[in-house]
């Protein structure tokens, strides 16, 4: 089979820039919404993996093993813990494992009226909304290496400080180090930054957990997180598999304290799964979005061919086959969906890339990976396939001497 | 001189285009039923090689449908219709395209132009289906241009030629390929007196030097008296044929 030049696809593409423009426009729209999609999917499902560590054990209450947020241990659990098990790692000296609370909590800036009371009761100055606050101990720090201070210090006990992620502090209008947030209603003075990039840390207010437990009238715990590897009496490391299964084994025989053990990884891997119905939702949303592009794009194409028919004819007529005619349409279509789709590629990775989402759970940014654009440049070029097979069949379904009529 | 013969069947010894009983029926779907409509109804033809043949005849008289059939761009519902060696009415489409991009060239009314390509790529269009190099392509396509006359416009756009220019460009890349058969429709319906003039004079040239077999439809009385035969359907069938004696 003979085929038309390929800058015969790419001159006919110029011939109507309006046309041009609304396929062209069409496909960016389609993939942009798609790569957003699995941009939104790639940054939780990275956020939530980079959140755990393997060698990390978590102890939950029995039967919340889902959720750390309706999680309730005793407060002893971590002390017996560390009494039974070995290979709990060990840094200067101090061992790595350390009793947390979470728990989401409505936050605000606090007004200037409210920054010098320590009421409770006063009348909140900006919108709340429930933002992730964790409530840790000094061995935090060594069971969440990620997490790194960036600015001020950590919260001294006994004081209402906490410690803020960027983006907690971006949620709330108006809080910067020094300010003063009202958690709970409680005024807390932002006394540090910290940052724990691509984990949902990234977005949490941290302060030590004793005072959590006053703000929020528990005297349980949320987990005990264990950083797993320690030396054995010998001297020798014990290998992280070992010590978690030790790890369970204490769980197994210290009934009651209802725990269960899980590995810090695999928590944040069930709550990914957990949260794919979600993502899945963000994807057909966006799909069915893309759904109302692509008609635009496709309506565009079937005015562009359709307004060829006769030149089809013609070239039927002069001795090109069918195939060959629908080949270089397909180019055209491929050619200006390959377009949109790059400039989608673009779009997202100057618009997109590293957006924050916030969600009860912290914040995760959007990724846009080579996972995300390549879904992208897919949708178009699908976009440029299947959205083309109908304009060209109905641009070449008339017999040659109707077609030459038109 | 002109000599008539009313329906006649035979007038070549060694005919090269022959039809037997072609029948063309087109089927329309009505509300209450199926329409037929018979341009063609049992057409007995034949032409000698060489020769030029003007087709005339009311509306509706099979003109075109017979000129599209000689094309092979359009299927005969019954009868027989011999090109050369080839009866069209058996082939299968592609073997119709790849014949029709050796053997025919087509002039149409309104030219047909590719409008974003040039005179040039135009009239090179029918010769990127034939195995010829670029250069042999070009060689070939100026040459056509020069034929008609238009060698100093083949960078031009179709938007940037004349009615005329266009129809003469539209020759140019009917003839290109060196075809054995050429068929017109209405070449000089759409053209002034003496760009048409321009046109025929061409095919007159085309016809005498370089032996192409001319077919074409028309309802110009003077375009028709160039031609050497004039056909003369009337409700599909062949009416009358006259014969111009050298």
């Amino acid at each position: 089979m003979k085929l038309l030049p390929f800058d015969h696809a790419i001159r006919n593409l110029a011939r109507s820039p309006r046309r041009l423009f609304l396929v062209v426009g069409g496909s960016t729209l389609v993939s942009l919404l798609v790569l957003g999609a699995v941009a939104f999917s790639r940054g939780l499902e990275a956020s939530l993996g980079a959140s755990g560590l393997a060698t990390n054990a978590l102890l939950l209450g029995t039967g919340s093993e889902e959720s750390v947020e309706r999680s309730e241990i005793s407060p002893t659990t971590a002390e017996a813990l560390h009494a039974s098990v070995d290979g709990i790692a060990v840094h200067a000296g101090r061992p790595a494992i350390a009793s947390e609370i979470h728990v989401a909590l409505p936050a605000s800036l606090a007004s200037p009226e409210q920054a010098t009371t320590d009421t409770a009761s006063a009348t909140r100055a900006t919108e709340e909304s429930p933002i992730m606050v964790r409530g840790y101990e000094t061995a935090s720090s060594l069971v969440h290496p990620q997490v790194r201070l960036k600015e001020g210090r950590w919260p001294s006990g006994g004081a209402s400080e906490v410690a803020a992620g960027p983006e907690a502090l971006a949620r709330i209008d108006g809080a910067k180090l020094g300010s003063t947030i009202l958690l709970a209603g409680e005024p807390c003075v932002v006394v540090g930054v910290f940052e724990a990039p691509g984990t949902t840390m990234h977005g949490e207010f941290w302060m030590p957990v004793e005072l959590l437990a006053i703000i929020t009238q528990r005297s349980t715990r949320s987990c005990v997180i264990a950083a797993l590897g320690g030396v054995d009496e010998a001297g020798e490391r014990i290998d992280p598999q070992v010590a978690f299964d030790d790890v369970e084994a204490f769980t197994a025989m210290r009934l009651d304290l209802e725990t269960t053990a899980v590995r810090e990884s695999e928590y944040y891997a069930q709550l990914a799964a957990f949260l794919a119905p979600i993502r899945m939702l963000v994807l057909i949303t966006a799909l069915l979005v893309a759904f109302g592009g692509a008609l635009g794009g496709i309506n565009a194409m079937y005015a562009a061919f359709a307004s060829r028919v006769r030149e089809a004819g013609t070239l039927q007529a002069i001795g090109f086959s069918r195939g060959a005619i629908a080949i270089s349409l397909l180019i055209e279509s491929l050619v200006a969906c390959a377009t949109g789709a790059l400039m989608a590629c673009l779009l997202g990775r100057l618009l997109l890339d590293g957006i924050a989402v916030r969600f009860s759970m912290g914040t995760f940014t959007l990724a846009v990976d080579s996972a995300a654009i390549a879904a992208g440049l897919l949708a178009g070029l699908s976009l440029g396939v299947v959205g083309g097979i109908a304009p060209i069949a109905r641009c070449l379904s008339l017999p040659i001497p109707l077609a030459l009529r038109s | 001189m002109i000599h008539d013969h009313a329906k006649s069947t035979s007038v070549a010894n060694h005919a090269w285009i022959r039809a037997r009983k072609l029948r063309k029926v087109y089927r329309k779907a009505l509300r209450d039923g199926v329409q037929e409509i018979v341009p063609l109804a049992a057409l007995d033809l034949e032409i000698a090689r060489g020769d030029f043949v003007s087709l005339m005849g009311p509306s509706g008289s099979g003109k075109t449908t017979l000129l599209n059939l000689l094309a092979g761009i359009d299927a005969a519902t019954s009868g027989e219709l011999w090109i050369g060696d080839h009866n069209l009415v058996h082939m299968r489409r592609d073997a119709l395209a790849a014949w029709r991009a050796k053997e025919v060239g087509i002039i149409f009314q309104s030219y047909n132009l590719v409008p974003v390509l040039t005179a040039f790529e135009n009239v090179e269009l029918p010769l990127l289906l034939s195995p010829l190099g670029r250069r042999e392509r070009t060689e070939r396509a100026m040459e056509a241009l020069t034929t008609v006359g238009l060698a100093d416009r083949a960078g031009h756009f179709p938007s940037q030629l004349s009615g005329g220019q266009e129809q003469r460009v539209a020759i140019a890349r009917a003839i290109v390929a060196r075809p054995p058969l050429l068929l017109a429709d209405e070449p000089t319906g759409d053209l002034d007196r003496e760009s048409a003039e321009l046109v025929l004079q061409l095919l007159d040239q085309l016809n005498e030097r370089e032996k192409m077999t001319i077919v074409m439809v028309t309802h110009d009385p003077r375009a028709a008296a160039r031609a050497r035969t004039r056909l003369f359907l009337e409700k599909g069938e062949l009416a009358r044929r006259e014969e111009a004696v050298p």
